[in-house]
């Protein structure tokens, strides 16, 4: 089988790759040694300090589609993209009121650790696995194909062949270096976007004068929508899809498993907490700057740029970056743009490595150590599963994403993720931490509703049923693209009815006040019992210190 | 009990749970222990207002930004509009929210939950439970064992 390699192979761009590519594999190899056990697997021996892990959160959540996605809508549509922005951030503040603190206190690896905790285990622990692995892999395939999208498109590779470029280097990531060398990528990516985020907008404010309002008149003026698009309703022309929009976004975050994970690789709440604000600031930082660069291409690209910007406008920023460079085929236009190739790989490699090793840390953890083998497999033979299951799970994605090809709808995939995240997992867990009389049929039925009218309502939404004669999705009826406002309540009301109408399970509310305390105060807490990159064991240094 | 792990856990040296599983504490006196609900008290007066606040502020911009797209676009400084003004307020309110929650939790919030939490082992330490086999350990409570917990 051989990948025909496309003619115009970005050659600086490749170079700029292999950097990026000789540095993650060599903190994947410092991080293998290391590798002692399932702690140091899972949750990379609880030894990363909160502006570490800050870092490592923005560098799991900030993907490709927060890049170059969101960057083109505000080219495309201005400030409908910026609402998505919004969105992101605040939902971090869900995370950190609600969830944050509790999982490190409570948890061990996986969301199921705490969604169970009281419960009947096996079927509450299965429900758990299944909300996460729906997560995880909508959402790895959607990045996956955007890597090979992208690549394509800046590079020059063949779309299966950048696929199973990047899926193998997630794959060396997770399997040989687990979560320290996931964290370690993802540091590095954070700091790679950062940086290049702030010189293309320190280029762009430099084309304006340095005055940022002077920035939105030119884009306005150069967009054909005139003063429409400094205003909402050119991407989300419903109000309501645009409500339904934000309580997913608002919620869903605080459901993602390869974020929530991350809270166990700190060694206190402390440091789960601060490592929340580090992340926000990091994060927010990135989103007004992004809209600096959408705005910035649209004042230099113009109209005439929409079209090389592709599909939802994902290379506005690369353009941007080439013209600011110098334009095309000069040195630095070739550079900049070469640059931007080789954050974007780093971007979506970290996003990648974090959702791979969330789903396998469901697989082994939760579905083969204790449902299938009831905790009695031995801790040797629970690494080896999760490699295994990480190895399977990375090649089912990369099949996926390449039979499905370039065509396969990012967008859906990325809202279904969203959605079951906010629908399933964020209700079930909340609510076990929190609300006493709930109950195992209460979680199992919250997580199955939530999971399959979230998949149910993006099936048969526009997004996916573009209708040719009329303006709804499959069923005129139902038009909404996103169903936040729909599934989220549908989960609660799944965990409440399900609850309410089995019998009450005195052992979910006995153990209640057991987690409820733990939880609160982080009482009997996993130690960090691991070793960072640098060899520096865990809870010595100030490790929580801000 | 998943003994097997356990023994495995002791010979490598792992930690399945943390050295500090506390079999012995009553949860459930410890949840009404005064030190614990003050911190609940406490931790809810300032978490339960700022969720409050944070998703109102939120929704109110979103719904703003679906119903009323032309108040969003109204320029207050030369083309800059009201949409962006309400949105770079969502970004201060973050960044304020999180640093204010940061600032609480160091001063208030951790030195109560340290008491609840000592004040849950020494409550142990005194007088153990009738009934709790003593020496018998239980990890975390997330790798099985539920049938064990607290008989009464």
């Amino acid at each position: 089988m051989t990948f025909p390699i496309a003619a115009d192979l970005n050659e600086t761009a490749l170079s700029i790759f292999a950097i990026v590519v000789a540095i993650t594999l060599a903190v994947t190899y410092l991080a293998s040694k290391r590798m002692t056990g399932a702690v140091q697997f899972y949750a990379a021996g609880r030894a990363i300090t909160g502006p570490q892990n800050g870092f490592a959160i923005a560098g799991d959540y900030m993907s490709a589609a927060s890049f170059l996605g969101i960057a083109g809508l505000i080219f495309l549509f201005g400030f409908d993209g910026f609402l998505y922005s919004v969105g992101f951030l605040v939902a971090f503040l869900t995370v950190l009121f609600l969830l944050s603190e509790r999982m490190r206190n409570s948890g061990k690896f996986t969301i199921a650790d705490v969604l169970s905790f009281r419960m009947n285990e096996r079927p509450a622990r299965a429900a758990a696995a299944l909300g996460t692995l729906s997560v995880a892999s909508f959402y790895l395939i959607a990045q996956m194909v955007g890597a090979g999208v992208l690549i394509e498109a800046l590079v020059g590779i063949d779309f299966s062949l950048a696929v199973i470029f990047t899926g193998s280097f997630m794959l060396i990531y997770v399997v040989f270096g687990g979560m320290l060398a996931t964290t370690w990528v993802q540091i590095i990516k954070a700091i790679l976007l950062m940086t290049a985020t702030i010189v293309l907008t320190l280029f762009v404010l430099n084309e304006v004068g340095w005055n940022p309002v002077d920035l939105f008149n030119e884009a306005k003026a150069k967009s054909p929508e005139g003063d429409a698009y400094l205003k909402p309703g050119l991407f989300l022309a419903s109000p309501i899809d645009t409500v339904s929009l934000g309580i997913g976004l608002v919620l869903g975050t605080a459901g993602l498993p390869h974020i929530l994970m991350r809270f166990f690789t700190v060694p206190d709440a402390k440091a789960a907490r601060t490592s929340v604000v580090w992340a926000v600031v990091l994060i927010g930082a990135f989103y007004v700057m992004t809209t600096a660069l959408g705005f910035g291409a649209r004042a230099v690209l113009g109209e005439g740029g929409v079209e090389a910007a592709g599909t939802g406008g994902n290379l506005a920023a690369p353009l941007l970056a080439e013209e600011l460079g110098g334009g095309a085929g000069t040195f630095g236009g070739d550079l900049f743009l070469a640059v931007i190739a080789a954050v974007a790989f780093a971007t979506i490699l970290a996003v990648v490595a974090g959702l791979v090793l969330s789903a396998s840390a469901a697989m082994s953890h939760d579905v083969w150590s204790n449902i299938v083998r009831h905790g009695k497999d031995s801790e040797h033979e629970e690494v080896l599963v999760a490699r295994i299951a990480a190895l399977t799970i990375g090649a089912v994605a990369i099949v996926i994403a390449i039979l499905g090809g370039s065509g396969l709808n990012v967008s859906f995939m990325v809202g279904l993720a969203f959605a079951v995240a906010a629908s399933a997992n964020f209700p079930a867990l909340l609510l076990s931490l929190t609300w006493r009389r709930f109950n195992t049929t209460g979680a199992v039925t919250g997580v199955l509703v939530g999971t399959f009218s979230s998949i149910l309502l993006v099936i048969i939404s526009p997004t996916v049923w573009p209708g040719n004669d009329s303006e709804g999705g499959a069923f005129g009826f139902y038009d909404l693209a996103n169903p936040g406002i729909i599934s989220v309540p549908l989960g609660f009301l799944g965990c409440w009815l399900g609850t309410v109408l089995s019998g009450k399970e005195r052992i979910a509310e006995r153990s209640f006040d057991e987690l409820y305390v733990r939880s609160e105060t982080g009482l009997g807490a996993e130690v960090g019992t691991g070793v960072g990159l640098t060899g520096r064991p865990a809870g010595k240094a100030p490790a929580s210190a801000m | 009990m998943p003994e097997e792990r356990e023994g495995l856990a002791t010979e490598s040296g792992r930690v399945t749970a943390g050295p500090d599983h506390h079999p012995e504490i009553d949860w459930i006196a410890a949840e009404q222990s005064p030190e614990f609900r003050d911190l609940i008290k406490k931790r809810r007066r300032f978490v339960l207002p700022a969720t409050v606040f944070f998703l109102a502020w939120y929704f109110g911009f979103i719904i703003l930004a679906g119903y009323a797209e032309d108040f969003m676009g109204e320029s207050i400084y030369e083309g800059f509009t009201v949409g962006y003004l309400f949105a770079l307020t969502q970004f201060i309110m973050v960044w304020g929210l999180g640093w204010l929650y940061l600032r609480k939790a160091d001063r208030d919030f951790d030195p109560l939950a340290r008491k609840a939490a000592e004040t849950a082992v020494a409550a142990a330490r005194g007088e153990r439970i009738e009934g709790e086999p003593s020496g018998h350990e239980r990890p975390t409570g997330l790798a099985g064992g539920r049938e064990e917990m607290r008989p009464s």
